[in-house]
């Protein structure tokens, strides 16, 4: 029922994503419901969640493009942007967002979001905190947090 | 009752005051006639000219006019298009010479950060079709459209991206290009060419309160349902402004206007209002039970003549509760009930006894303060005035609120002044001199509330200041209905009469005398109470209630010329003939 209308951007996105993936990004429709997207991050080399595989979901909304896809974390990430229940501090998501960005930008900008953390700009207090104070001990908790959460076992 | 109203407030005093005033014109009314005709005397003018002229009030026409020259004068002065002087110009809070000086420091840099491009970054000039960077659909050249960048989109999705972003607010007048990583700028040319009509009439209207609310010389008028924006010219220091809908607010606090008070005690008394609002509402929402009699009795008219319903029929002052017979010349005029302290001296009947269940003496002083600026207030819920019959027979005994007033100068002027104007034989153009009374009984109404606002934050130790301001504030009070009492109670008359009437030259000349008598003791009020009433600190502080009248005639004088008549109104209380 919900892909009956789907607009052609859509499904060429979908395509795309699908034909010609982007290094260690992985994004499926959900079979139900062609808005809904099964997300795979590989974390990136030479940051703390190296090794790591995160499943995240995607959803375009009614408006989109012309408004933002939602994304959010479903394993659990230690990171100053990310909260605990997976909600992501990233402006294209709000305010940057711009209708000319796709699904492959977005993840593109998560997967850089993790080889560059930001706790200037927090969305979970304590571990920005953390950062900042002592970030050897951070990065720590992050490889931590990847090996128990995000081994992919 | 009435009639020793009459006696009261057309007395010999009186007659003095406008005599004098009249002796300075030269005895004749033709100075009148000669002032009413100024063609420039309409009453918007008249009231904003009551304060040194600094500032304008804009109509929705003038502010868009005001919109449009800026934006020709920038666009001729930089030679660009009028979209991109508009879009400069709200970037620069919509002022000019901030728009030139940034212009000719350094254009290149503006043009960055604003996204004004002087060519396109993308051009596709051979290619026959186009992908939307939108929708990724092909489409031919021709049905493509972009900013000055090039970046092409399908004009469905330009639509799309244009509705969406004008219905999320006044961030669509700093529209950019959608692809990410440009930031050409989109002008109003594109919404006019793509948007709905809806749309667009809402961009306009961001377009207009941008104006308003980005420049820093323009504010809102902020009287409710009012559309006007005022345009103040800075420096001179006095914030009171007037709109053309009968407002006067503070340009600097956007508060009522409240000469002779400074925004500071302004925010003091409205924060403290709040926050004893619950004590007031129990005291003001209840009613007041009848001095004599102590049946509840519920005021839902603006008289402050109390009559109790049989068989009691005791009449009172609602203020004090004291007996109304007991008002007159000998408490010192009818409105020596502002006097705080001989209130509660005069406190007899069960008003001792009310007040002894209140619990504190602060309390006590605070809603006497209150309840007498609440009385001026415009919207006072509690003193709901009614424009009954019987208002109108007690009009000389009222504390009249500024909403009175001015519905008083409405019916004046959608109504009564052509009527009168027939009856009369008298132009228009010479009636206005009751306007302008109408105009300053509004304004005095409100320069009094402001008053006990000032007397409750006058310090208690400071003696001789609150005796010397008391009188004033009871001075301009009598002053302020013998005003209001010629241009009401005695203009009656005229408009009942069959034929033109013999006395209503003198009528006119009697008004405009007691204008210009009232303006000028208020304006002198005003200029006392702001100057912290210096003159006090400069005699001895010892003085006596005789000396006090002096005070008032040296604080008329020293102001100049224009002071005569006011040094006059110490003899307002000479009663009779």
């Amino acid at each position: 029922m919900a892909n009956s209308n789907l607009p052609r951007r859509i499904i060429k996105e979908t395509q795309r994503l699908l034909s010609e993936p982007a290094p260690g990004i992985s994004a499926s429709p959900s079979e139900d419901n062609m808005r809904y997207f099964n997300v795979m991050i590989l974390g990136p080399t030479q940051s703390p969640y190296e090794g790591g595989v995160f499943k995240l979901e995607l959803f375009l909304p009614e408006e989109y493009p012309m408004a933002a896809p939602k994304v959010r974390f479903l394993t659990k990430i230690y990171h100053p942007n990310i909260d605990k229940l997976g909600r992501i501090c990233l402006d294209i998501l709000k305010d940057k967002w711009s209708p000319a960005l796709q699904i492959r930008t977005v993840l593109l900008s998560i997967q850089a979001l993790l080889s560059a953390p930001n706790p200037d700009d927090p969305l979970s207090e304590n571990i920005a905190k953390h950062w900042k104070t002592n970030e050897a001990e951070a990065v720590e908790t992050a490889k931590e947090w990847t090996r128990l959460y995000a081994s992919g076992a | 009752m009435d009639s020793s109203d009459d006696d009261f407030y057309s007395g010999e005093a009186m007659d003095d005051d406008y005599d004098c005033y009249n002796s300075d014109n030269a005895d004749d009314n033709d100075d009148y006639e000669f002032i009413e005709e100024d063609p420039e005397d309409d009453i918007d003018n008249s009231t904003s000219r009551r304060q040194q002229q600094s500032y304008t009030v804009l109509r929705e026409e003038d502010i868009h006019q005001h919109q449009e020259d800026d934006i020709t004068r920038v666009s001729t002065v930089l030679s660009i298009s009028r979209v991109d002087a508009s879009i400069l110009l709200r970037y620069f809070n919509w002022c000019v010479s901030k728009v030139h000086d940034a212009w000719f420091a350094d254009e290149d840099g503006v043009r960055k950060s604003v996204g004004l491009l002087e060519k396109p970054i993308v051009q596709f000039p051979n290619a026959k079709e186009l992908t939307c960077g939108i929708c990724f659909d092909s489409y031919p050249h021709d049905e493509v459209l972009s900013a000055a960048c090039g970046h092409p989109f399908c004009s469905a999705c330009w639509r799309g991206f244009i509705s969406t972003t004008i219905n999320d607010g006044p961030g669509c007048l700093t529209l950019r290009c959608p692809d990410p990583s440009c930031e050409a700028a989109v002008g109003q040319d594109m919404i006019n060419n793509l948007a709905s009509g809806e749309d667009k009439a809402k961009y306009s209207r961001y377009l207009l309160r941008s104006y308003v609310e980005d420049n820093r010389k323009t504010k809102w008028c902020p009287a409710p349902g009012c559309e006007n924006a005022v345009d103040f010219a800075a420096g001179s220091g006095n914030f009171d402004v007037s709109c053309f809908c009968s407002y006067s607010f503070c340009w600097n606090c956007t508060e009522e206007a409240h000469r002779p008070v400074d925004c500071g005690t302004v925010e003091k008394w409205i924060l403290k209002n709040c926050a004893e609002s619950e004590n007031m509402n129990w005291i003001l929402a209840n009613s007041k039970p009848c001095p004599k009699c102590k049946r509840p009795i519920e005021k839902n008219q603006g008289c402050m003549h109390m009559t109790c319903s049989p068989p009691c029929k005791f009449e009172f002052c609602w203020l004090c509760l004291g007996a109304w017979s007991d008002h007159g010349e000998r408490t010192g005029g009818f409105y020596a009930c502002n006097r705080y302290e001989s209130a509660k001296q005069q406190g007899d009947y069960d008003e001792a006894e009310r007040r002894r269940e209140m619990a504190k003496n602060s309390l006590e002083k605070y809603t006497h303060y209150y309840e007498r600026w609440a009385s001026n207030q415009t919207d006072n819920v509690n003193d709901q005035v009614s424009v009954s019959p019987h208002a109108m027979l007690c009009g000389s005994d009222r504390i009249i609120s500024r909403q009175k007033a001015l519905a008083d100068l409405h019916q004046m002027q959608t109504v009564h002044l052509e009527k009168l104007s027939d009856i009369q034989c008298t132009p228009e153009s010479q009636l206005k001199f009751i306007i302008e009374a109408l105009l300053q009984i509004v304004e005095c109404r409100r320069v009094l509330k402001w008053t006990y606002a000032y007397g409750y934050y006058l310090p208690e130790h400071e003696h001789a200041k609150r005796q010397f301001f008391e009188y004033l504030q009871g001075e301009a009070e009598s002053g302020l209905e013998r005003l209001h009492q010629c241009a009401e109670k005695e203009l009656q008359q005229f408009l009942t009469d069959d034929s033109p009437s013999k006395e209503f030259n003198d009528f006119r000349t009697k008004l405009a005398g007691l204008t210009s008598v009232t303006k000028n003791y208020f304006e002198n009020l005003v200029r006392a109470l702001e100057n912290g009433l210096a003159d006090v600190d400069s005699h001895a502080a010892a003085c006596s209630k005789t000396t006090s009248s002096k005070f008032a005639g040296g604080a008329s004088k020293g102001k100049g010329g224009r002071g005569k008549g006011s040094s006059r109104t110490g003899g307002a209380h000479d009663t009779g003939r």
